[in-house]
């Protein structure tokens, strides 16, 4: 079974990030990039997969400038087989991306998509679900467990108030939570091996997808600085200010 | 000073304010003691004073009065430095927090003794400067007191020790007397450099109430990388290897059985799955494509050479943030064991020997003992603890450990090394301290104490007795 998994280069998730002076967008100069944890979680779901013997080979596809180049080669040192880049100059939405996917799915057909719910930079958590709309396969999201059986998938999935397992007909599309598992270190040999494994870039066009921006971006700005506490001397003041200041009693 | 007088706590009071002196139980023991747990504290009052001029005001009022006074800082030390076991006041500082004075020119800052070690760091940050002493505690030590131990840490090999971001210091001596030394100069060749004296003088001299930092350009991108080693001698090899080729901010060690604590109480995922006996942590600033691949080629090499079993560097943030808690969550890990701590350093050239010897040596001697290595093995210095036995009686304990460090330290005093690299000596290893001091230097010591503290009321009976 080929699994493919896409991966997105995003702000490290520890990086304080900062709005442009001109508040045109995030500043991104000197930051430093990660893999969307999201789609760490999938790479480590799909190399999984391929050690129990389920998946047979795993690719990996990322989309975006040749910089994304450094995030395929940590998820094939992770245990990805072969990477794919679709160049991409910019920020891709995700219906674009969605777009995108659909060609690299049609082109590798493989039996299993996994992506992360989300990306931590967009938030869009739409990409997962626009690929299933576009290719017509089933989706799991919020996946918190992946068992693969015979020619199904069972997925159980975090909603609201506990959990729901549904089981998709193979070829599906899973994307991942936050639980689903924890992803190991690149060990250092693997990180050399992946230097070596193929990675094919390709164009828009050679997918036959045209990139049109549907979405304007009109500021970017920080949100409000709290304003410090205040420490009160005895209960009278504490509900004397409740009451007057706060009015919530 | 075996017994001091009661505390006059109404002139205390009159000092610092209602509220801001303590002498209930549970103040008297969270003031009184440090991370050390073999002495158990007994001050007979708490004072926290909010201004340099409260400071010389208490301290005139204990001279008069004879009083001992221990100064008090995040009280994180490791050797009962800042522990009163003798009826002392706690002077604690930790209301004089302020960070104030920020010079861009200078890159200097000037903090209160009470400062936060992490409010610092935040601070730089915040400046997109950097303040380069880090170690596991630094979310609770204060400058003060990092100052009055020479704090070391995690990035030594790169930045030095706390001795090296000083620029200025205020002292309160044993007489009240405001001491103002080299005011964040750089070039101050005015005779005796009195500031040097003041760090890691572990508050014998007097109270340092306030100082004058330095900072440093913050680092770019800092990759972290942790190896499974085969032995001790291997480490050395792994260093000189790669220190050839890059600068390190950092080469920490640490042995298998402090990883695996450290994953099972921390929940961390092991680097690897490779089982090594002992582990280097290693960081270095990537500027580039270029120092990845010379690190990637040192790797290679070292795996070649046998040195190295295994490997991982980090991807992220925070995977960086999660393998330097391997190293910095060992301490608070094996606290609950009640660890018998030994910090001894050596230079680094004769580690490999130095370490071959102590390990044979407390092989034999703690059979039955759990033993924990870790420590700064690129600067010289390791910390090798011990851990007691549950039902083993503590002082019997400390007393088994006590005639083992002996053993260790006279291995110490042949490589010409130090009982205390970065703890400092307080009261855990002063019975040990002419093992890497003369007596003619320890006179020396007693007669500069006496020289800024004639009364004798500044901590006393840490590092030596009068």
């Amino acid at each position: 079974m080929k699994v493919l998994v896409a991966v997105k280069r995003v702000v490290d998730y520890n990086v304080k990030v900062r709005a442009k002076a001109d508040g045109s967008d995030v500043d991104l100069n000197n930051v430093k990039m990660a893999i969307n944890p999201f789609c760490e979680i999938a790479v480590e779901e799909a190399v999984r997969l391929k050690e129990k013997g389920v998946a047979t080979e795993v690719v990996v596809v990322s989309i975006g400038g040749k910089t994304c180049q450094e995030q395929i080669r940590t998820a094939l040192a992770l245990g990805a087989d072969r990477g794919i880049q679709v160049e991409v100059e910019g920020n891709a939405e995700p219906l674009v991306v969605a777009k995108l996917l659909k060609g690299v799915v049609e082109k590798e057909e493989p039996q299993l998509v996994i992506l992360g719910k989300q990306s931590i930079d967009g938030d869009n958590n739409q990409t997962g679900q626009m690929l299933g709309a576009l290719t017509g396969m089933g989706q799991g999201t919020f996946a918190s467990e992946v068992v693969v059986d015979g020619d199904k998938v069972n997925v159980t999935r975090e909603i609201d108030g506990g959990l729901q397992t549904v089981a998709l007909t193979l070829p599906a599309i899973v994307t991942t939570d936050l639980r689903l598992n924890e992803p190991r270190y690149a060990s250092l040999p693997n990180i050399m091996k992946a230097k070596k494994k193929p990675l094919d870039v390709l164009t828009p066009a050679d997918l036959g997808v045209e990139v049109k921006s549907h979405i304007t971006l009109l500021k970017v700005e920080p949100p409000a600085e709290r304003s410090a506490g205040i420490k009160v001397a005895d209960v009278d003041q504490l509900v004397d200010k409740l009451k007057n200041e706060a009015k919530v009693i | 000073m075996a017994d001091n007088p009661c505390p006059p706590l109404a002139q205390l009071e009159a000092i610092v304010g209602a509220g801001r002196v303590f002498t209930d139980a549970d103040s008297l023991e969270h003031y009184g003691r440090d991370w050390t747990r073999f002495y158990p504290p007994a001050p007979c009052a708490v004072v926290l004073p909010g201004s340099i001029e409260e400071v010389q005001a208490i301290v005139h009022l204990a001279a008069a009065e004879n009083l001992a006074i221990v100064p008090s800082g995040g009280r994180t030390g490791l050797s009962a430095g800042g522990v009163a076991t003798r009826g002392e006041l706690v002077l604690a500082l930790d209301r004089m927090n302020r960070i104030e004075d920020f010079n861009p020119v200078d890159r200097t800052v000037r903090c209160g003794a009470g400062v936060v070690t992490e409010q610092l760091q935040q601070f730089a940050a915040d400046q997109g400067l950097f303040y380069p002493v880090d170690f596991a505690s630094s979310g609770s030590s204060q400058i003060g007191g990092n100052i009055s131990t020479n704090a070391g840490g995690i990035k030594v090999i790169r930045h030095g020790m706390t001795r090296d971001w000083v620029a200025g210091l205020k002292l309160v001596t044993g007489t009240g007397e405001l001491l103002d030394l080299n005011r964040g100069l750089v070039k101050n060749n005015t005779g005796y450099d009195l500031r040097h004296l003041v760090i890691g003088a572990e508050g014998t001299l007097g109270v340092v109430v306030e100082a004058t930092m330095q900072l440093d350009q913050a680092p770019k991108d800092l990759a972290v990388m942790v190896l499974g080693v085969p032995d001790m001698p291997a480490l050395m090899r792994v260093l000189g290897a790669f220190r050839e080729q890059l600068t390190l901010s950092a080469f920490e060690f640490f042995s298998e059985p402090a990883l695996a604590k450290v994953v099972a109480h921390q929940g961390l995922p092991r680097p690897f799955e490779t089982e090594a006996p002992y582990y280097a942590l290693l960081e270095f600033e990537q500027s580039g494509e270029v120092d990845m691949d010379a690190a990637m080629a040192v790797f290679e090499d070292c795996v070649g050479e046998g040195w190295v079993l295994d490997g991982t560097i980090s991807q992220s943030l925070t995977q960086a943030e999660n393998l330097w808690r391997l190293r910095e969550d060992i301490s608070e890990t094996i606290t609950p064991w009640t660890p018998y701590k030994n910090d001894i350093s050596t230079v680094i050239s004769k580690v490999p020997d130095f370490l071959d010897e102590v390990e044979a040596v407390v092989n034999a001697a703690y059979p039955d003992f759990e033993i924990i290595w870790f420590g700064h093995i690129g600067d010289g210095n390791v910390h090798l603890n011990i851990l007691k036995p549950e039902g083993l009686d503590i002082d019997l304990f400390r007393e088994q450990c006590g005639e083992v460090s002996k053993l260790v330290f006279d291995i110490v005093q042949r490589y010409g090394g130090s009982v205390s690299a970065e703890h400092g000596v307080g009261l855990l290893k002063k019975d040990y301290l002419q093992y890497s001091r003369s007596p003619a230097e320890i006179e020396i010591m007693r007669q500069i104490k006496r020289a800024f503290d004639p009364q004798g009321i500044m901590n006393p009976g840490k590092i030596f007795d009068l």
